[in-house]
């Protein structure tokens, strides 16, 4: 069953891009470690989530290509042909003359209706090649003009004209020193209008994957490109194919719904961070090899301690003791800098994963004191490794993982906001002060429930 | 910790039947008497009866031929067990006819009031897991249906039979996999041997009646059955809203606006109301055969696809209005609760 990719603004376009590579060059890879029906098998599965093979040569990747300049989406287009491998469907973009100048007001009120029935026919068109439609995976930044207010409105569109289908938005979080003075207004009103109509936000930190990059994979200048990669990897490994049963005889044909199931369900509680491990250069993965109990014991601290890649962690931090004298929905009684989680879903890729023992993460202590781990924790794996890691784990969790990214963003965009700075370039379109005050108090909620968890 | 908490599920009959069988586990014995408490079975001694399987055979009998004559048991598993060779789907266009018994569970959950108490954010995430699945499902099912008109579409002109004119899956698998023709043919000889042995029971069948009212001394008490009425609304509530806002003819603007508003209010639910009291028609509902036509070849005897739609979303309408209405009041009390607390103010969600 099959994911339609929406590709939104620059950044959207471009990280699209790089995952479709990832994908394919995951398929095409010859270090699979398993068998030949294991590899042909999720072969087929890749080729149905995400691409299309019609009477073209090479598979077309079910996407659409949405921005406001035609620069970026040309070049996506002509790399992806490039390749060889795989590419887009010519027609399936709609680009514009101008940007929308990072203004999240021009984007989601002038663009969005204007172009609306363009783009949504484009969406049509790839959902109507799908024998089953497994949902839609939008890809935006939520900083910029384009990927973020035509972005927000387009999720609603989306969730308009296909009610009952899955929708996970793909979130860049931008970097915290930013690019663009209104960025933090950009945040709020995408996060609350997404909010409303996405099934779930999967975030990735501009600033975390910098330090990925710089730390772990040793690159010393790093470009957009890098970043996307190392996105595109983490995307990659959550997203191809898994068996989601224990003793499941299929690829699992419901992607998206079943990652819904396990970590969303609760419509408070839509953020969900990822982590992946190990990551290194490819020059190195050669030399390496890992245990699955010290990939997992990292994962695992990584979780509590919320560190955000496999350095630096601080192991000091540990789980609240069971059954104190304190009630056990009382928040306080958490130690500080200890990450509570609602659901997590750890997915293993490659060698021995039928071995391995995920005992810690169905830790009770883990988790908030409303949930089990029984309904809390679920595990996906394959044996077929991913994209030459002999042994790949990550980690998506709905935890308060982005507590303190989104206080801070709504922190900084409420200063601004009380000194009324640069509100005009926004009323100026037609978002009025009181559609600010909303998306502050929804935001404020999602807050606060995570808080006391 | 707990305690044991009866939890009453609606079942398919048939499952009541192999569950009676079969009687091994506490599971199963609960999950029999919930059944027939939802099917309406109200006998007491049954639910009085122990959960270890020791004793019941009489009562089980009783309840077996309860259900045999009131939920036409055997029929019910004959048609479940047909043979289908072409693609069938169900329609569905009735009302949501509650069984009269239904009223009881409402009543009685309460009772069962949990002690040490759910945390409301668990329920809410349970909720939303069978929302999702739910939403799974949809999207399997509309596969299905891609798919079978694929099937259609492209074996039409096929068929022998001219006015069914394209293959059913099943013929086109027996078209693309001859041998299995003899598994076909073993499924129809099975069947037809459950036809005539169904045809020697209702031979039968008196004997066995008989034989219950002279053997079982309970057995026409249990049969008694309580005679439904089905109360009229109260019409003439209507009758008086419709004689204010009707013969008035109001110069002044404001006013005639809001009696405008009103009389559309009322027209609604008239609507609604003719719509439940109108004399039942015949529903569609059922196992049909599906089949592919052109627009033009119309038939008497079959349903379309688009008159069940166009009920289907009728009634979609229908209670979505009703739902929008319920929520109102929910808001409504919700904002009174909020004024009688003090330094509380009820936000509602974020609307579009």
């Amino acid at each position: 069953m099959s994911i339609v990719t929406v590709q939104l603004g620059q950044c959207g376009n471009q990280i699209g891009h790089e995952v479709f590579n990832a994908i394919c060059s995951d398929v095409h890879g010859t270090h699979g470690l398993c068998s030949k029906k294991e590899n042909e098998s999720y072969h087929d599965a890749c080729k149905e989530r995400f691409f299309c093979e019609e009477e073209s040569e090479v598979p077309i990747a079910r996407a659409v290509l949405v921005d406001m300049e035609p620069k970026v989406i040309s070049q996506t287009l002509s790399m992806a042909a490039r390749s060889g491998y795989w590419k887009y469907d010519d027609r399936s973009h709609f680009c514009q003359k101008q940007g929308s100048g990072n203004n999240w007001a021009n984007g989601y009120s002038v663009h969005g209706p204007r172009h609306k029935e363009v783009i949504m026919n484009l969406v049509q068109k790839e959902a109507e090649k799908c024998d089953r439609l497994g949902g839609f995976f939008t890809i935006m930044s939520m900083a910029g003009g384009t990927g973020s207010g035509l972005g927000a409105f387009v999720t609603q569109c989306l969730r308009d004209a296909f009610p009952t289908s899955f929708i996970l938005n793909h979130v860049i979080w931008p970097y915290g020193t930013g690019e663009v003075i209104v960025q933090n207004y950009n945040s709020v009103l995408t996060l609350s209008h997404l909010y409303q109509s996405s099934d779930a936000l999967l975030v990735h930190e501009n600033d975390v994957i910098h330090k990925i990059c710089a730390q772990l994979m040793n690159i010393k200048q790093i470009s957009f490109r890098d970043v996307n990669q190392v996105i595109a990897h983490q995307l990659g490994s959550v997203f191809q194919p898994t068996y989601t049963a224990e003793g499941g005889l299929h690829y699992s044909r419901n992607p998206l719904g079943d990652l819904m199931e396990t970590l969303v369900p609760h419509p408070e509680f839509k953020m969900l961070g990822l982590r992946n491990i190990p990551q290194m250069p490819e020059n190195s993965l050669a030399y390496s090899t890992f245990s699955w109990p010290g990939l997992l014991k990292h994962l695992r601290q990584m979780l509590i301690a919320n560190a955000k890649m496999e350095e630096g962690i601080d192991w000091q931090v540990q789980p609240p003791r069971l059954g104190s004298s304190l009630p056990s929905s009382h928040s306080t009684n958490r130690p500080l800098h200890f990450n509570t989680s609602i659901a997590n879903l750890v997915i293993l890729r490659g060698k021995d994963t039928h071995s391995v023992d995920l005992g810690s993460f169905r830790d009770p202590s883990l988790y908030t004191s409303w949930l089990n781990p029984q309904d809390a924790f679920n595990a996906w794996k394959t044996p077929r490794a991913f994209n030459k890691y002999e042994k790949s784990a990550s980690l998506v969790s709905n935890s308060q993982f982005l507590l303190k990214p989104l206080d801070n963003v709504v922190g900084k965009a409420w200063n601004m906001f009380a000194s009324k700075a640069y509100i005009h370039q926004y009323t100026k379109f037609g978002i009025e002060e009181e559609d600010f005050l909303d998306s502050f108090t929804a935001l404020e909620q999602v807050i606060s429930s995570y808080t006391i968890l | 910790m707990g305690q044991h908490k009866e939890v009453f599920y609606p079942l398919p009959p048939v499952l009541v039947l192999f569950s009676i069988v079969f009687f091994f586990s506490d599971n199963q014995i609960r999950f029999v008497k919930s059944t027939l408490w939802y099917h309406g079975y109200d006998r007491p001694e049954l639910y009085r009866l122990p959960s270890d399987g020791s004793a019941g055979s009489r009562e089980l009998l009783l309840a077996f031929s309860w259900l045999l004559h009131r939920l036409s048991l055997l029929e019910q598993l004959l048609a479940r067990n047909r043979v289908q060779t072409g693609d069938e789907i169900s329609v569905c266009t009735c009302e949501d006819d509650l069984p009269n018994s239904q009223k009881g569970i409402t009543d009685i959950a309460p009772e069962y009031g949990l002690e040490d108490g759910v945390d409301v954010r668990y329920l809410q995430w349970l909720n939303g897991r069978l929302r999702f699945q739910w939403r799974s499902l949809h999207a399997q099912h509309q596969e299905l249906c891609k798919l079978l008109h694929k099937i259609h579409l492209f074996t039409s002109g096929s068929h022998m039979d001219q006015i069914l004119g394209h293959f059913s899956v099943t013929e086109t698998d027996l078209v693309r996999q001859p041998e299995n023709y003899k598994q076909l043919i073993q499924l129809l000889e099975s069947e037809t041997m459950q036809l005539e042995a169904f045809l020697e029971w209702k031979q039968l069948e008196p004997v066995y009646w008989q034989w219950m009212v002279m053997n079982q001394t309970d057995f026409g008490r249990t049969f008694l059955q309580k005679s439904t009425i089905l109360f009229p609304p109260p019409l003439f509530f209507l009758f008086s809203l419709q004689v204010k806002t009707g013969g008035e003819e109001l110069q002044k603007e404001g006013f005639s606006a809001a009696a405008r508003k009103i009389q559309e209010n009322v027209e609604l639910k008239l609507l609604d109301l003719t719509y439940l009291c109108a004399p039942k028609k015949n529903k569609m509902h059922g196992s049909c055969r599906l089949v592919f036509r052109s627009k033009h070849s119309a038939s008497k005897t079959a349903v379309s696809a688009t008159e069940v739609i166009r009920e289907l979303q009728m009634r979609e309408a229908s209670l979505e209005r009703e739902l929008k209405q319920l929520r109102e009041e929910c808001r409504q009390r919700l904002d009174e609760i909020a004024e009688g607390l003090d330094g509380v103010i009820c936000i509602s969600p974020l609307k579009r």
